[in-house]
Formats: structure tokens, sequence, C-alpha cells
């Protein structure tokens, strides 16, 4: 059973493209990044295939790109007509405006609410909840989960469930959840955190990290009662499309769009 | 035809913008409300926490009620619906009042609503050519009109039904994102622009353009500032 709370809504599937310098890149530890395309066109190609959201994720170092990042924004909304959400780089309340005005609906921030989480209450209070989805990267640590920023990188002394939570009050709309343990390793989604995380607060939580097949993503929403799936390398590699993720999760009764 | 979108200064226009313009419409982003009145139809879009939108309306709300209940095609989205009842529980002061009504909570669990969800509605012409919508949402609050009759759309979240689209004469109002529900969302955009088109045509044929539509005259007053998207 999906999660009964939030009934109504379709279980939703999205799409993450990591972008550098304005190109959608691919690689491991970003080392090796290969360049994987034009982000305008392979988001509106996703929305095409299905996909009910598209995440860009901007893993550029210096805040010279920060202006490509803009022009980018810009030029996929004006072709895009599904949500697009833009994390990476907000350091401050200041850096949510422009991206919002670019064109992204909403903008997830993760280093920055450690840092300082004004940045989530003021950003929801100024812009609306909906448009604020705090990020949190999860690794198994002992019996919980710790919460990780900087790309994973570094680490807090934050109980990710317990921050999760802390979040939500503070006014983030949505909570993106991402295993660092299973990011990119195709195993399936960490369904214990994003169980917990889910009961701990009462928005709407997006699994993210480990997705290796239509399977996994069922047991996203079915276990995990996640609202919705991330999910980047298996469709950028070509193993599969949205399309058949979704009729594979329709064919288990999950309802999808 | 001629579109004032209105700017309340944050949030993302852009995609609002490009599907007005594939609909045939020429837009002008304005944060001007002399100008917003002028043009022949008016946008007031979704985006932006509730306060700053409320911020943006002119203290005196009557030239905007005024202009809707004369028959300016106007299309309210999410919170831009929000704006066109009378009153909201989160006590931010009067909306416009073109639909008699109020905006609350929406009754739920986990909010906001946050995602696609199913559409029943009339066969009012914003839905011609739509068959088994799904529409994108992101919010917290609903609007309840007083007279059912002005709801021509209903979504279910949890256990609250709700009206999602509504229409009191030339204004429309949908609580979702239409410029967010991929195809068939811009369907109801074009649809919109074709009830504008419709009515400009009307008007034309049965009065003199130049008293039924002041645009006409409009556009030589002094530039407003404008922004394209």
């Amino acid at each position: 059973m999906t999660d009964p709370r939030g009934r109504g809504l379709k279980s939703r599937v999205i799409v993450c493209l990591d972008v550098k310098d304005g190109r959608v890149v691919k690689g491991t530890n970003f080392v090796g990044l290969r360049d994987m395309g034009d982000p305008v066109e392979l988001a509106a190609r996703y929305e095409a295939e299905g996909a009910d959201e598209i995440c860009f994720l901007d893993i550029s170092a210096s805040r010279e790109s920060r202006g490509t990042l803009l022009d980018m924004v810009r030029r996929t909304a004006e072709v895009l007509f599904v949500p697009l959400t833009v994390g990476g780089g907000v350091r401050t309340v200041d850096d949510i405006g422009p991206l919002l005005r670019a064109g992204a609906d909403k903008i997830s921030v993760n280093s920055a609410a450690v840092r300082d989480p004004s940045v989530i209450v003021e950003g929801s209070r100024r812009f609306g909840a909906q448009c604020i989805v705090a990020s949190i990267d999860a690794a198994r640590e002992g019996n919980g989960w710790i919460h990780y920023t900087h790309g994973g990188k570094t680490r807090t002394d934050k109980d990710a469930v317990q921050w999760a939570h802390e979040l939500a009050e503070k006014g983030a709309g949505e909570i993106l959840l991402t295993s660092i343990d299973r990011d990119g390793v195709r195993t399936g989604y960490d369904l214990e955190l994003t169980r917990a995380v889910v009961d701990a607060v009462d928005v709407p939580v997006i699994a993210s990290g480990g997705a290796g097949d239509a399977s996994h993503l069922r047991d996203a929403f079915t276990e995990g009662h996640a609202s919705a799936a991330l999910l980047a390398g298996i469709l950028h590699d070509g193993l599969t499309t949205v399309g058949e993720l979704k009729s594979a999760l329709d064919g288990w009764g999950i309802d999808v769009r | 035809m001629d579109i004032a979108l209105f700017d309340y200064g944050v949030g993302n226009l852009h995609s609002l913008g490009k599907a007005l313009e594939e609909g045939g419409a020429t837009v002008h982003v304005t944060n001007d409300w002399a100008e917003a009145l002028s043009r022949d139809a008016l946008v007031l879009p979704g985006v932006g926490a509730f306060s700053a939108a409320v911020e943006a309306l002119p203290e005196d709300r009557s030239p905007l009620h005024d202009a809707m209940e004369a028959g300016l095609p106007t299309l309210g989205i999410c919170l831009g619906m929000q704006l066109l009842f009378d009153s909201s529980e989160e006590g931010m002061g009067e909306g416009i009042g073109a639909i008699p009504g109020r905006v609350r909570r929406i009754r739920a669990t986990i909010v906001p609503q946050m995602g696609w969800n199913v559409v029943e509605h009339t066969d009012d012409p914003i839905f011609d050519g739509i068959d088994g919508l799904t529409a994108y949402y992101a919010n917290s609050f609903v609007c309840e009109p007083d007279d059912p009759a002005h709801a021509i759309g209903w979504s279910r979240y949890e256990d609250d039904r709700f009206a999602c689209v509504v229409r009191n004469g030339s204004v429309w109002g949908a609580q979702f994102h239409p410029e967010k529900s991929s195809t068939l969302g811009r369907k109801m955009i074009s649809n919109f622009l074709a009830e504008v088109g419709r009515r400009m045509a009307e008007a034309e044929g049965t009065a003199d353009p130049g008293v039924s539509n002041p645009a006409a005259t409009a556009e030589t007053a002094a530039p407003s500032p404008e922004v394209t998207p």
C-alpha cells in the first residue's frame, strides 16, 4: 500500500539531471565527467516520455557559473511544461529569488540550511513553502542515519530523520531524501530510511539514490511510502525509459500519471 | 490579442508566458494595475507567497472587481485564483471579490498538496477537447465559492473534495497549474484564449469597438514598465 496520507495524488517519477557549466554531465564522485548533452533538450525529452517533474542539480563549483545556470533555467522553462526543481549552490535566501525568476518552480537547499536554517524559514515566508525543497543526504551509521552536506562529503552531527522533521517545521514544503549508501549502486532505495523520514514529517518526501529497476520505484512507494521517486543513472544509460517504468508501476497497481 | 500577465515580483512567469504566447497571445508582463486592466484579458499567475500577492493588490480593489464584473476575461491560477475570492483564512485582508466565497486551508495530513491529481469537470468551454485531465498542484489552501454553480471542476485530496476550477461570467480560476500540467494544461490555456477571442469578436460585432474595448485607446497612454518573459 502506498501511504494512505496524501491519497488522491499520483505517485510521481522525477528525473534528475546533473548539470555543470550549462551541460548535463555524468560521472562518479565528480571525476571523469562525461558530457551527456543539452539540458534543455533532455528536459523536454523526459517530459515527453512522461516524467512528472525534472530536477537540475548544479554541480558547478564556481560562483561565475551562476549566470550560465540562470540562462539554462530560463531556456528550459520556456519549453518545459512540468515542474522544474533546481538545486546546488544555493547559499543564502537571496540566491532563491533569481532562480525562481529565471523559471524554476522549486529550489532545493542542503548545506545552506545547516549553516543557517533561516534560509528555509525566510525562503518559505517570502516565496511560499511549495517552492522550498529541503535536501537531505543521509548515510547509515549505527542504528540511524547521519546528515551530510557538500555533495555527501561533509559529515554533520545531525540525525537525518530528526533534521528532516526540523526542516519541515521550519517551512520546507517537501523533503528530497538521498541515501548516500545507495547512490549509484542500483540495488534499490533505502526503504527503512525513507519510511522513517516519511513517518517523521507531514510534507511530501522524495526518495532518491539506488534506483536500478521499476521494482525499486514500486517499493519506494509501497514500503517507503514516498510521494515521489527520483532517478537518473538508469535513464541516462538508456537501460529503461520513464514510459517503461510507469507502465510497470501501473501493472503493479501503483497510481501513476 | 494582448494579454496582461500580472507580476507580483516573485516567482516563475516563463512557462505561463510561453504557454500564452504559443496560444497566439502577445504577453505584457506588468505590475501596473491600470495597464493590466487595459488589455484584452488579464492573467493572475500562481507563484509566490500569498502575502506578497495581496500586498501587490491596489488598496482600492473596486477597479479590479468592476472591470471583471463588466466582462474583462480573467484567468487566475492557484494563488491568483485565491485572490479572486472575498477573503482568506490566511487573514491577509480582502481579495478582489470577483467570485463570492472564501479561501480556506486544505483539510489533509500531508500539506502542501504537491503533485498530480485527477480533475472532474463540467463541459465548460475552458475544457474543450480535454478528456481525462490530471493536473499539477502545489497548494496549501483551496477556494470555497458561496454559489456551487460557480464551481466547474473538482478534485479530491485525502478526504477533502474541493472546487479546483471556478467560473463567474468572464472570470475563471484554476487551483492547479495549467502551465505545469503538460499537454492538457496548455490546452486549457489555449481554450481560455479562444474564449477571449470569441468575446472580442462579439464585442466588435455588437458595439462601437472604441467604447466596448478600452484597451484600443489605452495603447496610446503613457507606457507602463514592461518586462518580456
